[in-house]
């Protein structure tokens, strides 16, 4: 169906067509998403962006027949994949026209060795032995895993299993690719190899290609244009990057929808009177607006950091009241050394990020220090106190990575009442109607935590934590896999606690919210703490950055030693930009 | 379009496949007993040997189809035995045997009731050939008759016992929302 | 997972054991002997059975010296110990031989009891070893890709299997760190009450996860057109040759060749 006159191409059909697409879920109320349309052609990239629960997984499950055909749900609209109706194709038909690559790549990866997933998807259309050797051949080499085609999936690093996930949408022979999240639980360094890949692709020019992401920074070099769904899921926007990112950046940010923080970096500086003729998207747009910017003040009462910092420096000098003291401290499991001889001092009131490459010890480290791995005597120390004679420490309070993990009650009374066990009941009663008021959680009181949404059950998490006590929280990964505004919304709760002398040690890999809020940041690497810094020493080290797999945040690159306006130079936080006037200079 | 077969949609297919790979697993932190129990008082042994009910009570509860108990069975045996296929033989027979018969019991009530009694139903029964099996391989007509009566009792609680954790926990998931939608 | 094979193969490669049968073959082989030996009640035939099975396993498995001395030490200190313990609970009124043997726990054993409890243990340690020593020689995925094939079970039910595999690990991990959360939170003294009550407590968080995750990956597999047809591409196929066929009916000649000797003599 391609529409040639005379000798070129004039515009060659869409891969993808949907129009109008409604899909209302069997136990819903209303549609979402409300109305999504969209059209990717061959050599395209479309960037397709909303906010949270605007439908975006949703959508892209109808585009290749996913819904309806395996899920029960009610589809509106069209969706027109080549030239047939996805609704009147079988799944079988449309997985050979439209692959899709998921958020998780351990959900994904159906065998146990590189070569044979990338074999699953043809083999499964009864593509000959043959070709299929040659498509898993092709693919692999174009996402760089020939070498590791008889691995175990399992060995590959989070970004190199995306890749393979690529490599296996790839084999299905496709003319279109949609990819839902793919970096969003990778690491750094995990999420730079998927870009990378992805670039490649999108560089050939041979397939269609929609992308679901809320990491901007890189992809806006690749997309070229850009679709944008409001909160019902209807689509507001459909245009090139620089008609709808750059031109309609505070109306996306108005709906919700996640920019580049060199965006929303810009956007502040524009409220504050900033001039910012062309909206910046990469962190060199940016220093460039700035730098051609008339000079900058800032405000004198500026915040520059959370006020808290005051008494964690003034008890740092006395080791009372050190929250957590580590002293010689080695783990291992099985035979594997995981920690060696590590040494470190939290002071009461810190807020304190541990980072580093995949498999350091993080996790180890941060359960160790919460109790909940046995550690030997006299290695851990909170509030004085040893860790390990005690059988459960009600001073300090872990978050896992899975909130629903730690949840051991059928409603949400009672999981924060299991804390308080032994106590009166009227005591109980009044702490926790307190506690469920102070984390808003007071109308799901009599809900089974695991029905709560995600942002809530990671309140109730850190509830639980806290009602038993404790004041110094420990949480492990609390924005992986979490979309942005349950991100920020936790965060937010987390500053709140620290304003109120709670100590947070945070293991994260998101490098931003380092940048936000940490007041310390330790770098682990293969079991030692090789760094222990402010987050403005640490990003200035870029050799200890690249050791230690981490991203330098954007915003601190768009800043760091800007000559001409001092103001600005060095500053790496979005709040700090709220101190920020602009001399207004009319035009 | 797409014609599926609905008990065999890869999605419960899967979810079958992980209820017996999760039960097993929890199998197992029960399974420390297991030498104590042999070593100390091994007539008990039937209330232990009970716990290989729960992947077709679970599977059940939480998906009500047809096929879903010997699903769940046959699934985790076959994983178990690609993970260790010395002992295949026995993975497999266990699952075809309880896997079957509650199977059996929930095809004779044509799939429309999935009340408790059904399910005691079916490990009173599982109970009865566990038994009758066992008491074959172990010659139990040669036992002393406490030890025959005991021996039986206990062969026909361990399923009813475990089917009750098995409803207990079915029932939690169902409160959780965890496998609501079919 | 399985032997290397050249990627360019156009045929699909034929699955065998390490001796060059079917996976499915001495399965075949020992099922009527193991079947027959749950109605044996003499020691002789277990005892045969047992050696027949040990030497199989021997053969057909790549055992260590270490897992080699281990068997030779605990296999008969399990047998006596399994024979004594059912001796215990033989009736007394029912065997003939009522010479008094050993004394154990405050009781006489009789030379009859004995021999009960011994062919008793006898006959579980055969079946065990016949059934071992058949799944010894199969790499465990090309062993289910067989039954799937040969029994005409569906192929989604088996791939479904494979794919499963990955979620042992992957829950393993998973009650780890179930178990850490739910034990920091709790101050229960331990005892096998309380460690059934946490085994409970566990099943809900574990199975839910479970349950999610295998929905994802359900869906990933959809996606990439698994089940559409009735048949797939196979890389490894499952045939039966005619050594096959030689190997069963050799193990039956065997079989019933102890049975009925043992029997006249
Ligand atoms: N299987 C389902 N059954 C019922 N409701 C569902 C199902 N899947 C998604 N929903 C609902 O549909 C809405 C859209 O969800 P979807 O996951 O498509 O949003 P999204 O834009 O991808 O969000 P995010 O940015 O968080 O990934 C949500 O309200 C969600 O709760
Ligand atoms: N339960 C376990 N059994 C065996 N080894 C483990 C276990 N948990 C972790 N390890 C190993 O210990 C090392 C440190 O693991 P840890 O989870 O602490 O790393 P991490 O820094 O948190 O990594 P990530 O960023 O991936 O979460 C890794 O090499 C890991 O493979
Ligand atoms: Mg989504
Ligand atoms: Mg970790």
């Amino acid at each position: 169906m391609l529409t040639s006159v005379g000798r070129g191409l004039v515009s060659p059909a869409p891969v993808i067509h949907a129009n109008g697409v409604a899909v209302r879920h069997i136990d819903a109320d209303t549609p979402v998403p409300a109305g999504a349309s969209l059209s990717a052609h061959p050599g395209e990239v479309v960037l397709l962006l909303g906010p949270s629960g605007s439908g975006k997984s949703t959508f892209a499950l109808t585009l290749n027949g996913l819904i309806p055909h395996h899920l029960d749900a009610e589809v509106t609209g069209d969706v027109v994949i080549g030239d047939a109706a996805a609704s009147a194709s079988t799944v079988a038909e449309l997985s050979s026209r439209v692959a899709l690559v998921f958020q998780d790549p351990d959900a994904q990866i159906v065998t146990a060795r590189v070569r044979d997933e990338v074999a699953f998807g043809p083999e499964n259309l009864r593509v000959p032995l043959a070709e299929i050797a040659t498509r898993v051949e092709a693919a692999l080499r174009r996402l760089d895993l020939w070498e590791r085609r008889d691995d175990d999936p399992d060995i590959l690093s989070g970004g190199g299993r995306q890749r393979l996930a690529i490599a296996a949408a790839l084999a299905m022979g496709t003319p279109a690719i949609v990819l839902d999240e793919p970096t969003a639980n990778l690491d750094p360094a995990g999420a730079a190899e998927v870009f990378a890949a992805l670039r490649d692709l999108a560089s050939a020019g041979d397939h269609a290609i929609v992308v679901i992401e809320h990491d901007l920074d890189e992809l806006v070099e690749v997309a070229h244009r850009v679709v944008v769904l409001d909160a019902t899921g209807r689509t507001v926007a459909d245009g090139s990057v620089d008609d709808v990112l750059r031109a309609r950046a505070a109306e996306l940010d108005a709906l919700g929808v996640w920019l580049p923080a060199v965006t929303l970096a810009a956007l502040r500086l524009q409220r504050a009177g900033v001039p910012i003729e062309r909206m910046p998207l990469t962190a060199a747009e940016l220093r460039a607006a700035v730098a051609a910017a008339p000079p900058i003040d800032a405000t004198a009462d500026a915040p520059s950091s959370s006020a808290a910092r005051t008494p964690a420096d003034a008890s740092r000098t006395s080791p009372a009241a050190n929250a957590v003291e580590v002293s010689g401290l080695t783990l291992r499991h099985g035979r594997d050394e995981v920690l060696h001889d590590v040494s470190l001092t939290i002071a009461a009131g810190e807020f304190v990020a541990i980072v580093g490459p995949n498999g350091a010890g993080k996790t180890t480290l941060a359960q160790a220090i919460a109790g909940v791995r046995r550690t030997p005597r006299g290695t851990v120390h909170v509030r004085g106190a040893d860790v390990a004679r005690r059988r459960t420490t009600r001073r300090i309070g872990f978050v896992f990575q899975n909130p629903e993990h730690q949840f051991v009650a059928p409603t949400v009374r009672e999981e924060l009442a299991y804390s308080l066990r032994g106590r009166s009941a009227a005591e109980v009663a009044e702490r926790v109607d307190a506690m469920l008021e102070r984390f808003d959680l007071t109308a799901h009181a009599t809900r089974h935590p695991f029905l709560l949404s995600g942002g809530q059950k990671r309140r109730l998490s850190v509830a639980t934590a806290l009602i038993g006590g404790a004041d110094v929280l420990v949480l492990d990964e609390p924005t992986y896999g979490q979309d942005r505004a349950r991100a920020d919304e936790l965060l937010r709760l987390l500053g709140d606690l620290h304003a109120q002398g709670t100590t947070v040690v945070v293991v994260t890999h998101d490098m931003q919210v380092v940048a936000e809020h940490a007041e310390r940041v330790l770098v682990i690497e293969r079991g030692r703490v090789i760094a222990d810094a402010s987050p403005a020493v640490l990003f200035a080290d870029e050799p200890l950055v690249r050791r230690a797999r981490l991203r330098v945040p954007p915003l601190r690159v768009a800043f760091a030693d800007l000559p001409g306006q001092p103001a600005l130079s060095g500053v790496m936080r979005l709040a700090d930009l709220d101190a920020v006037r602009g001399t207004t200079v009319a035009g | 379009m797409a014609a599926r077969p609905s008990a065999l949609s890869t999605r419960v297919l899967l979810i079958c496949a992980a209820i017996g790979v999760a039960t097993g697993l929890l199998g197992g932190i029960a399974g420390w007993i297991t030498p104590i129990v042999i070593a100390t008082a091994p007539m008990l042994y039937g209330l232990v040997l009970g716990v290989h009910v729960l992947p077709g009570i679970i599977a059940q509860e939480v998906v009500r189809l047809p096929w879903v108990a010997l699903l769940a069975h046959v699934l985790a045996a076959l994983v178990a035995s690609a993970t260790s296929p010395q002992w295949a033989g026995r993975y497999i027979g266990t699952a075809l045997l309880i896997g079957g018969i509650q199977e059996g019991v929930a095809a004779l009530t044509r799939y429309r009731s999935w009340a408790p009694w059904r399910f005691f139903v079916s490990a009173v029964i599982v109970g009865a050939i566990i038994a009758v099996v066992v008491a074959l391989i172990v010659d139990l007509g040669s036992f002393a008759p406490w030890v025959q009566a005991a021996y039986l009792t206990i062969s026909v609680l361990g399923p009813v016992a475990w089917t009750a954790v098995g409803l207990a926990v079915g029932a939690r998931l169902r409160s959780a929302g965890v496998a609501a939608r079919r | 997972m399985t032997t290397a094979t050249p990627i360019d193969a156009s045929a699909p490669t034929v699955i065998r054991t390490r001796l060059g049968l079917d996976p499915l073959t001495l399965f075949a082989a020992v099922i009527p002997a193991s079947i027959g030996l749950v109605f044996t009640r003499d020691l002789v035939v277990p005892l045969v059975f047992l050696g027949i099975g040990l030497a199989l396993a021997l053969i057909v498995s790549r055992v260590s010296a270490r897992v080699l001395a281990l068997l030779v030490l605990a296999l008969p200190v399990a047998i006596v110990a399994l024979a004594l313990l059912f001796a215990l609970w033989v009736d007394p009124a029912t065997v003939a031989d009522t010479r008094v043997a050993v004394g154990i726990a405050g009781r006489d054993l009789t030379v009859g009891a004995l021999t009960v409890g011994a062919a008793t243990a006898l006959r579980l340690a055969a079946i065990t070893a016949l059934l071992f020593a058949a799944g010894s020689a199969a790499d465990g995925p090309d062993l289910v890709r067989a039954l799937v094939q040969h029994l005409r079970v569906p192929y989604r039910v088996g791939y479904a299997a494979l794919a499963a595999l990955r979620f042992v690990p992957r829950f393993a991990r998973e009650l780890d760190v179930i178990r850490r959360a739910h034990r920091v939170r709790d101050a229960a003294a331990p005892g096998p009450f309380t460690a059934l009550a946490r085994g409970f407590g566990y099943a809900v968080p574990l199975l839910a996860g479970a349950i999610r995750h295998a929905e994802r990956v359900a869906l990933a597999m959809d996606a990439r057109a698994f089940g559409a047809h009735a048949t797939r591409t196979e890389p490894r196929v499952a045939r039966w040759h005619r050594l096959d066929t030689a190997v069963v009916a050799g193990g039956w000649v065997l079989t019933v060749a102890v049975f009925v000797v043992v029997a006249a003599s």
